[in-house]
Protein backbone atom coordinates (compact mmCIF):
# COMPACT_ATOMS: atom_id res chain seq x y z
CA UNK A 1 0.00 0.00 0.00
CA UNK A 2 1.45 3.70 -0.88
CA UNK A 3 -1.07 6.16 -0.94
CA UNK A 4 1.13 8.88 -1.13
CA UNK A 5 4.14 9.48 -2.81
CA UNK A 6 6.72 11.63 -1.18
CA UNK A 7 9.36 13.38 -3.23
CA UNK A 8 11.18 16.12 -1.16
CA UNK A 9 8.32 18.35 -0.35
CA UNK A 10 5.80 17.16 -2.83
CA UNK A 11 3.33 14.75 -1.65
CA UNK A 12 2.13 12.86 -4.80
CA UNK A 13 -1.32 11.01 -4.41
CA UNK A 14 0.07 7.85 -5.93
CA UNK A 15 -4.00 5.85 -6.55
CA UNK A 16 -4.63 8.91 -8.76
CA UNK A 17 -1.18 9.12 -10.36
CA UNK A 18 -1.90 5.24 -11.40
CA UNK A 19 -5.05 6.02 -12.98
CA UNK A 20 -3.47 9.45 -14.94
CA UNK A 21 -0.87 6.89 -16.49
CA UNK A 22 -3.64 4.01 -17.08
CA UNK A 23 -5.30 7.05 -19.15
CA UNK A 24 -2.37 7.93 -20.99
CA UNK A 25 -1.50 4.46 -22.17
CA UNK A 26 -4.43 3.14 -22.18
CA UNK A 27 -5.68 5.73 -24.94
CA UNK A 28 -2.31 5.60 -26.85
CA UNK A 29 -2.65 1.85 -27.42
CA UNK A 30 -6.32 2.61 -28.19
CA UNK A 31 -5.54 5.45 -31.08
CA UNK A 32 -2.60 3.20 -32.21
CA UNK A 33 -4.95 0.20 -33.34
CA UNK A 34 -7.95 2.47 -34.03
CA UNK A 35 -6.76 2.94 -37.58
CA UNK A 36 -7.47 -1.32 -37.88
CA UNK A 37 -11.42 -0.41 -37.87
CA UNK A 38 -11.54 2.52 -40.06
CA UNK A 39 -12.24 4.64 -37.04
CA UNK A 40 -9.59 7.74 -36.79
CA UNK A 41 -7.53 8.28 -33.71
CA UNK A 42 -8.48 12.17 -33.54
CA UNK A 43 -11.81 10.40 -32.44
CA UNK A 44 -11.47 8.14 -30.55
CA UNK A 45 -9.17 11.04 -28.17
CA UNK A 46 -11.58 13.38 -28.62
CA UNK A 47 -14.35 10.68 -27.79
CA UNK A 48 -12.55 10.01 -24.02
CA UNK A 49 -11.49 13.80 -23.53
CA UNK A 50 -15.05 14.96 -24.35
CA UNK A 51 -16.47 11.58 -21.48
CA UNK A 52 -13.69 12.97 -18.64
CA UNK A 53 -14.84 16.72 -19.06
CA UNK A 54 -17.72 16.00 -19.12
CA UNK A 55 -17.75 12.71 -16.58
CA UNK A 56 -16.05 15.54 -14.12
CA UNK A 57 -18.68 18.35 -15.06
CA UNK A 58 -21.59 16.02 -14.46
CA UNK A 59 -20.08 14.33 -11.47
CA UNK A 60 -19.36 17.75 -9.51
CA UNK A 61 -22.74 19.59 -11.01
CA UNK A 62 -25.28 16.11 -9.47
CA UNK A 63 -23.11 16.37 -6.28
CA UNK A 64 -24.19 19.88 -5.57
CA UNK A 65 -27.74 19.28 -6.82
CA UNK A 66 -27.45 16.54 -3.98
CA UNK A 67 -26.42 18.65 -1.64
CA UNK A 68 -27.23 22.46 -2.79
CA UNK A 69 -27.73 23.24 1.08
CA UNK A 70 -24.28 22.51 1.84
CA UNK A 71 -22.99 24.96 -0.79
CA UNK A 72 -25.45 28.15 -0.06
CA UNK A 73 -23.07 29.11 2.64
CA UNK A 74 -19.69 28.47 0.72
CA UNK A 75 -20.66 28.93 -3.37
CA UNK A 76 -17.01 28.70 -3.99
CA UNK A 77 -16.66 25.16 -2.81
CA UNK A 78 -18.25 24.18 -6.33
CA UNK A 79 -15.04 24.85 -7.55
CA UNK A 80 -12.62 22.90 -4.75
CA UNK A 81 -10.33 20.42 -6.02
CA UNK A 82 -11.50 18.11 -3.63
CA UNK A 83 -12.24 14.69 -5.63
CA UNK A 84 -14.87 14.09 -2.05
CA UNK A 85 -16.88 16.58 -3.77
CA UNK A 86 -18.12 14.36 -6.73
CA UNK A 87 -21.23 12.46 -7.60
CA UNK A 88 -19.90 9.05 -9.52
CA UNK A 89 -22.86 7.87 -10.89
CA UNK A 90 -23.93 11.74 -12.14
CA UNK A 91 -19.88 11.63 -13.67
CA UNK A 92 -20.52 8.74 -15.87
CA UNK A 93 -24.29 9.57 -17.12
CA UNK A 94 -22.70 12.88 -18.34
CA UNK A 95 -19.44 11.09 -19.64
CA UNK A 96 -21.61 8.56 -21.70
CA UNK A 97 -23.92 11.22 -22.45
CA UNK A 98 -21.67 13.34 -24.11
CA UNK A 99 -19.78 10.61 -25.92
CA UNK A 100 -22.90 9.30 -27.96
CA UNK A 101 -23.90 13.41 -28.61
CA UNK A 102 -19.95 13.46 -29.88
CA UNK A 103 -20.33 10.02 -31.99
CA UNK A 104 -24.01 11.03 -33.09
CA UNK A 105 -22.47 14.13 -34.26
CA UNK A 106 -19.63 12.69 -36.30
CA UNK A 107 -21.32 10.07 -37.25
CA UNK A 108 -18.98 7.57 -35.46
CA UNK A 109 -20.28 3.83 -36.11
CA UNK A 110 -21.24 2.60 -32.50
CA UNK A 111 -19.70 -0.75 -32.69
CA UNK A 112 -15.88 0.09 -34.37
CA UNK A 113 -15.73 2.91 -31.91
CA UNK A 114 -16.23 0.35 -29.14
CA UNK A 115 -14.05 -1.99 -30.67
CA UNK A 116 -11.39 1.05 -31.13
CA UNK A 117 -12.08 1.92 -27.41
CA UNK A 118 -11.87 -2.28 -25.82
CA UNK A 119 -7.47 -1.82 -25.32
CA UNK A 120 -8.34 1.87 -23.75
CA UNK A 121 -10.99 0.02 -21.55
CA UNK A 122 -8.83 -2.97 -20.67
CA UNK A 123 -5.48 -0.92 -19.74
CA UNK A 124 -7.63 0.99 -17.42
CA UNK A 125 -9.14 -1.89 -15.80
CA UNK A 126 -5.26 -2.84 -14.72
CA UNK A 127 -4.66 0.67 -13.51
CA UNK A 128 -8.12 0.89 -11.20
CA UNK A 129 -7.01 -2.51 -9.62
CA UNK A 130 -3.56 -1.03 -9.17
CA UNK A 131 -4.40 1.92 -8.02
CA UNK A 132 -6.69 0.40 -5.43
CA UNK A 133 -3.78 -1.16 -4.24
CA UNK A 134 -2.13 1.33 -3.89
CA UNK A 135 -4.76 3.13 -1.72
CA UNK A 136 -5.91 -0.35 0.43
CA UNK A 137 -9.31 -0.11 -1.41
CA UNK A 138 -11.17 -3.13 -2.83
CA UNK A 139 -9.62 -4.80 -0.34
CA UNK A 140 -9.88 -8.78 0.34
CA UNK A 141 -11.37 -10.83 3.08
CA UNK A 142 -9.53 -12.30 5.98
CA UNK A 143 -7.49 -15.61 4.90
CA UNK A 144 -4.79 -18.15 6.51
CA UNK A 145 -3.22 -18.89 2.63
CA UNK A 146 0.11 -18.48 2.46
CA UNK A 147 -0.22 -15.65 0.11
CA UNK A 148 -2.19 -13.51 1.97
CA UNK A 149 -0.72 -9.63 2.62
CA UNK A 150 -1.39 -8.01 5.90
CA UNK A 151 -3.89 -5.37 5.25
CA UNK A 152 -5.79 -3.46 7.81
CA UNK A 153 -4.86 -5.33 10.87
CA UNK A 154 -5.05 -8.49 9.46
CA UNK A 155 -3.67 -10.79 6.64
CA UNK A 156 -5.66 -11.02 3.69
CA UNK A 157 -6.74 -11.96 0.08
CA UNK A 158 -4.81 -9.94 -2.00
CA UNK A 159 -7.91 -9.33 -4.57
CA UNK A 160 -6.33 -5.88 -5.93
CA UNK A 161 -3.43 -8.38 -7.34
CA UNK A 162 -5.93 -11.05 -8.36
CA UNK A 163 -8.02 -8.13 -10.29
CA UNK A 164 -5.07 -6.84 -12.16
CA UNK A 165 -3.73 -10.12 -12.75
CA UNK A 166 -7.24 -11.33 -14.50
CA UNK A 167 -7.27 -7.39 -16.37
CA UNK A 168 -3.61 -8.02 -17.64
CA UNK A 169 -4.59 -11.51 -18.77
CA UNK A 170 -7.33 -10.47 -20.21
CA UNK A 171 -5.61 -7.50 -22.26
CA UNK A 172 -2.65 -10.27 -23.04
CA UNK A 173 -5.46 -12.53 -24.69
CA UNK A 174 -7.17 -9.50 -26.54
CA UNK A 175 -4.33 -8.19 -27.52
CA UNK A 176 -4.91 -5.61 -30.33
CA UNK A 177 -2.34 -6.00 -32.28
CA UNK A 178 -2.97 -10.03 -32.85
CA UNK A 179 -4.09 -10.74 -36.33
CA UNK A 180 -7.27 -12.50 -36.00
CA UNK A 181 -8.91 -10.11 -34.69
CA UNK A 182 -9.03 -7.93 -37.59
CA UNK A 183 -11.79 -10.40 -39.30
CA UNK A 184 -14.12 -10.19 -36.18
CA UNK A 185 -17.31 -8.95 -36.96
CA UNK A 186 -18.15 -5.23 -35.95
CA UNK A 187 -18.98 -5.25 -31.76
CA UNK A 188 -18.11 -8.76 -31.38
CA UNK A 189 -14.17 -8.02 -29.96
CA UNK A 190 -15.92 -5.36 -27.37
CA UNK A 191 -18.37 -7.72 -26.35
CA UNK A 192 -16.04 -10.57 -25.75
CA UNK A 193 -14.06 -8.29 -23.21
CA UNK A 194 -16.87 -6.89 -21.70
CA UNK A 195 -18.01 -11.06 -20.81
CA UNK A 196 -14.50 -11.77 -19.89
CA UNK A 197 -13.88 -9.02 -17.41
CA UNK A 198 -17.96 -9.29 -16.17
CA UNK A 199 -16.53 -13.19 -16.09
CA UNK A 200 -13.83 -11.67 -13.54
CA UNK A 201 -15.78 -9.58 -11.35
CA UNK A 202 -18.28 -12.41 -10.54
CA UNK A 203 -15.44 -14.85 -9.90
CA UNK A 204 -13.64 -13.02 -7.55
CA UNK A 205 -15.53 -10.34 -6.16
CA UNK A 206 -16.41 -13.33 -3.68
CA UNK A 207 -12.34 -12.80 -1.94
CA UNK A 208 -13.61 -9.58 -1.90
CA UNK A 209 -13.82 -8.19 2.62
CA UNK A 210 -15.72 -5.15 1.18
CA UNK A 211 -18.90 -5.43 -0.94
CA UNK A 212 -22.43 -3.69 -1.44
CA UNK A 213 -25.33 -6.56 -0.01
CA UNK A 214 -28.06 -7.37 -1.56
CA UNK A 215 -30.80 -8.89 1.06
CA UNK A 216 -29.45 -12.70 1.94
CA UNK A 217 -25.85 -11.59 1.61
CA UNK A 218 -25.93 -11.45 -2.06
CA UNK A 219 -23.09 -9.22 -3.43
CA UNK A 220 -24.61 -6.34 -5.98
CA UNK A 221 -21.14 -6.33 -7.58
CA UNK A 222 -21.84 -9.66 -8.87
CA UNK A 223 -25.73 -9.61 -9.52
CA UNK A 224 -24.44 -6.67 -11.99
CA UNK A 225 -21.83 -8.70 -13.57
CA UNK A 226 -24.02 -11.78 -14.13
CA UNK A 227 -26.22 -9.84 -15.96
CA UNK A 228 -23.42 -7.77 -18.15
CA UNK A 229 -22.26 -11.04 -18.83
CA UNK A 230 -25.58 -12.49 -19.84
CA UNK A 231 -26.36 -9.23 -22.22
CA UNK A 232 -22.58 -10.12 -23.66
CA UNK A 233 -23.85 -13.67 -24.30
CA UNK A 234 -26.84 -12.86 -25.54
CA UNK A 235 -25.15 -10.08 -28.26
CA UNK A 236 -22.31 -12.20 -28.99
CA UNK A 237 -24.87 -14.82 -30.00
CA UNK A 238 -26.90 -12.48 -32.11
CA UNK A 239 -23.58 -11.31 -33.97
CA UNK A 240 -23.12 -15.51 -34.55
CA UNK A 241 -26.14 -15.40 -36.42
CA UNK B 1 -22.05 -20.43 -17.89
CA UNK B 2 -24.99 -18.13 -16.67
CA UNK B 3 -25.99 -20.61 -14.48
CA UNK B 4 -22.41 -21.69 -12.38
CA UNK B 5 -22.28 -18.35 -12.50
CA UNK B 6 -25.91 -17.89 -10.24
CA UNK B 7 -24.31 -20.66 -7.66
CA UNK B 8 -21.30 -19.31 -7.46
CA UNK B 9 -23.17 -16.02 -6.41
CA UNK B 10 -25.45 -17.76 -3.74
CA UNK B 11 -22.48 -19.95 -2.65
CA UNK B 12 -20.28 -16.80 -2.14
CA UNK B 13 -22.74 -14.27 -0.78
CA UNK B 14 -21.98 -12.85 2.80
CA UNK B 15 -21.69 -14.64 6.30
CA UNK B 16 -25.01 -13.79 8.15
CA UNK B 17 -23.17 -11.24 10.27
CA UNK B 18 -22.36 -9.19 6.61
CA UNK B 19 -18.88 -7.88 6.41
CA UNK B 20 -18.60 -5.24 8.88
CA UNK B 21 -15.00 -4.26 10.08
CA UNK B 22 -16.20 -2.30 12.50
CA UNK B 23 -14.45 -4.95 15.25
CA UNK B 24 -11.63 -4.67 13.61
CA UNK B 25 -9.29 -1.31 14.94
CA UNK B 26 -7.05 0.45 12.17
CA UNK B 27 -6.98 4.36 10.73
CA UNK B 28 -9.44 3.19 7.20
CA UNK B 29 -13.23 3.72 6.12
CA UNK B 30 -15.56 1.28 7.55
CA UNK B 31 -13.59 -0.03 11.10
CA UNK B 32 -13.63 1.16 14.28
CA UNK B 33 -11.10 4.11 15.01
CA UNK B 34 -7.88 3.14 17.21
CA UNK B 35 -8.26 4.47 20.26
CA UNK B 36 -5.79 7.50 22.50
CA UNK B 37 -6.09 9.69 24.88
CA UNK B 38 -3.66 13.16 24.81
CA UNK B 39 -3.59 16.23 27.06
CA UNK B 40 -5.43 19.43 25.18
CA UNK B 41 -4.29 22.88 25.45
CA UNK B 42 -5.74 23.17 29.09
CA UNK B 43 -4.45 20.10 30.31
CA UNK B 44 -7.10 18.17 30.46
CA UNK B 45 -6.89 14.42 29.06
CA UNK B 46 -8.94 13.40 25.91
CA UNK B 47 -9.83 9.91 25.26
CA UNK B 48 -11.38 8.80 22.16
CA UNK B 49 -13.53 6.13 23.13
CA UNK B 50 -14.91 8.30 26.29
CA UNK B 51 -16.60 10.09 23.06
CA UNK B 52 -18.67 7.40 21.88
CA UNK B 53 -22.29 8.66 21.14
CA UNK B 54 -21.21 10.87 19.53
CA UNK B 55 -20.09 11.99 15.91
CA UNK B 56 -16.19 12.81 16.17
CA UNK B 57 -13.84 14.62 13.58
CA UNK B 58 -10.17 14.36 14.26
CA UNK B 59 -7.85 16.88 11.89
CA UNK B 60 -4.35 16.25 11.71
CA UNK B 61 -2.33 19.08 11.82
CA UNK B 62 0.80 21.46 11.35
CA UNK B 63 1.41 25.15 12.00
CA UNK B 64 3.86 25.32 9.34
CA UNK B 65 1.42 23.27 6.55
CA UNK B 66 -0.71 25.72 4.53
CA UNK B 67 -3.52 23.18 3.83
CA UNK B 68 -4.07 23.02 7.06
CA UNK B 69 -3.95 26.73 8.00
CA UNK B 70 -6.50 27.23 5.09
CA UNK B 71 -8.53 24.88 6.12
CA UNK B 72 -8.14 25.76 9.70
CA UNK B 73 -11.31 28.89 9.12
CA UNK B 74 -13.55 26.61 7.31
CA UNK B 75 -13.19 24.16 10.39
CA UNK B 76 -13.90 26.57 13.17
CA UNK B 77 -16.90 27.87 11.30
CA UNK B 78 -18.27 24.71 10.86
CA UNK B 79 -17.44 23.40 14.62
CA UNK B 80 -19.24 26.48 15.70
CA UNK B 81 -22.92 25.45 13.71
CA UNK B 82 -22.72 22.05 14.59
CA UNK B 83 -21.41 21.88 17.90
CA UNK B 84 -24.83 22.16 19.59
CA UNK B 85 -26.20 18.90 17.77
CA UNK B 86 -22.97 17.55 19.84
CA UNK B 87 -20.11 17.52 17.10
CA UNK B 88 -16.76 16.94 18.66
CA UNK B 89 -14.20 18.59 16.25
CA UNK B 90 -10.26 17.19 18.14
CA UNK B 91 -7.35 19.27 16.17
CA UNK B 92 -4.39 16.91 16.82
CA UNK B 93 -1.79 18.97 16.45
CA UNK B 94 1.54 16.97 15.15
CA UNK B 95 3.85 18.53 17.89
CA UNK B 96 6.49 15.86 17.03
CA UNK B 97 6.80 17.74 13.46
CA UNK B 98 5.98 20.90 14.65
CA UNK B 99 7.18 23.66 16.92
CA UNK B 100 4.33 23.91 20.06
CA UNK B 101 4.97 27.75 20.84
CA UNK B 102 4.03 28.45 16.31
CA UNK B 103 1.16 25.93 16.99
CA UNK B 104 -0.21 27.40 20.24
CA UNK B 105 0.44 31.17 18.93
CA UNK B 106 -1.71 29.80 15.53
CA UNK B 107 -4.50 28.74 17.31
CA UNK B 108 -4.83 31.72 19.37
CA UNK B 109 -4.75 34.26 16.08
CA UNK B 110 -7.28 32.00 14.77
CA UNK B 111 -9.22 32.22 17.77
CA UNK B 112 -10.62 28.17 17.45
CA UNK B 113 -12.84 26.89 20.30
CA UNK B 114 -12.44 23.55 19.70
CA UNK B 115 -9.93 20.66 21.69
CA UNK B 116 -6.29 21.18 20.34
CA UNK B 117 -4.67 18.16 21.29
CA UNK B 118 -0.98 18.32 21.26
CA UNK B 119 0.62 14.48 19.85
CA UNK B 120 4.45 15.44 20.73
CA UNK B 121 5.78 11.65 20.91
CA UNK B 122 4.03 10.94 17.27
CA UNK B 123 1.97 7.97 18.71
CA UNK B 124 -1.60 9.44 17.00
CA UNK B 125 0.21 10.01 13.83
CA UNK B 126 1.86 6.44 14.31
CA UNK B 127 -1.52 4.79 14.88
CA UNK B 128 -3.45 7.08 12.64
CA UNK B 129 -0.36 6.32 9.61
CA UNK B 130 -0.59 9.36 9.01
CA UNK B 131 1.56 10.33 5.43
CA UNK B 132 0.30 13.60 4.98
CA UNK B 133 -0.85 16.55 6.13
CA UNK B 134 -3.85 17.91 6.71
CA UNK B 135 -5.55 14.32 7.03
CA UNK B 136 -9.12 14.76 8.23
CA UNK B 137 -11.44 11.38 9.65
CA UNK B 138 -14.72 11.26 10.06
CA UNK B 139 -16.07 9.18 13.15
CA UNK B 140 -19.66 8.19 13.93
CA UNK B 141 -21.51 7.77 16.88
CA UNK B 142 -20.20 3.69 16.99
CA UNK B 143 -16.96 4.79 16.77
CA UNK B 144 -15.91 3.88 13.41
CA UNK B 145 -14.25 5.76 10.91
CA UNK B 146 -16.83 6.54 7.87
CA UNK B 147 -14.48 8.79 6.09
CA UNK B 148 -10.94 9.92 5.48
CA UNK B 149 -9.69 13.02 3.74
CA UNK B 150 -6.22 13.12 3.23
CA UNK B 151 -4.91 16.04 1.54
CA UNK B 152 -6.50 19.67 1.87
CA UNK B 153 -7.56 22.71 2.10
CA UNK B 154 -10.95 21.10 2.24
CA UNK B 155 -14.01 22.98 0.79
CA UNK B 156 -16.45 23.65 3.96
CA UNK B 157 -18.91 22.07 1.85
CA UNK B 158 -17.33 18.81 1.71
CA UNK B 159 -17.02 19.12 5.16
CA UNK B 160 -20.91 20.25 6.40
CA UNK B 161 -21.88 17.14 4.04
CA UNK B 162 -19.59 14.76 6.04
CA UNK B 163 -20.94 16.00 9.61
CA UNK B 164 -24.46 16.28 8.17
CA UNK B 165 -23.72 12.73 7.21
CA UNK B 166 -22.15 11.85 10.75
CA UNK B 167 -25.09 13.56 12.81
CA UNK B 168 -27.92 11.82 10.97
CA UNK B 169 -26.67 8.64 10.86
CA UNK B 170 -28.50 6.14 13.13
CA UNK B 171 -26.78 5.15 16.76
CA UNK B 172 -26.43 1.34 16.52
CA UNK B 173 -24.63 0.97 20.12
CA UNK B 174 -21.38 -0.83 20.20
CA UNK B 175 -20.52 -3.01 17.72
Amino acid sequence: MLPILQIGPLAIQFPGLILLIGVWLGLSLAEKFAPQRQVSPNHIYNLVFTALIAGVIGARLAYILRYPQAFIPSPLSALSLNPGLLDPLGGAAAGILASMVYGQRKKLPLWAVLDSLTPFLAVLAIAINLSNFASGAGFGAPTHVPWGIELWDAKRHPTQIYESLAAAGILLILWPGRPHLQSWAAGRYFLIFLASSSLARLFLEAFRGESILLPGGIRLAQVVAWLVLAFCLFQLQRLSR
Amino acid sequence: MLLIGVLWIWFSRAPSGGLSQSGVSTPRKGFQAPDFSLVDANGSMIRLSDLRGQPVVINLWASWCQPCRAEMPALQRVYAEYQSQGLVLLGVNATNQDDAAAARAFTEELGLTFPILYDSQGAVAKLYALRALPTTFFIDRAGVIREVVIGGPMSEALLRIRIQQLIERPFEGMP
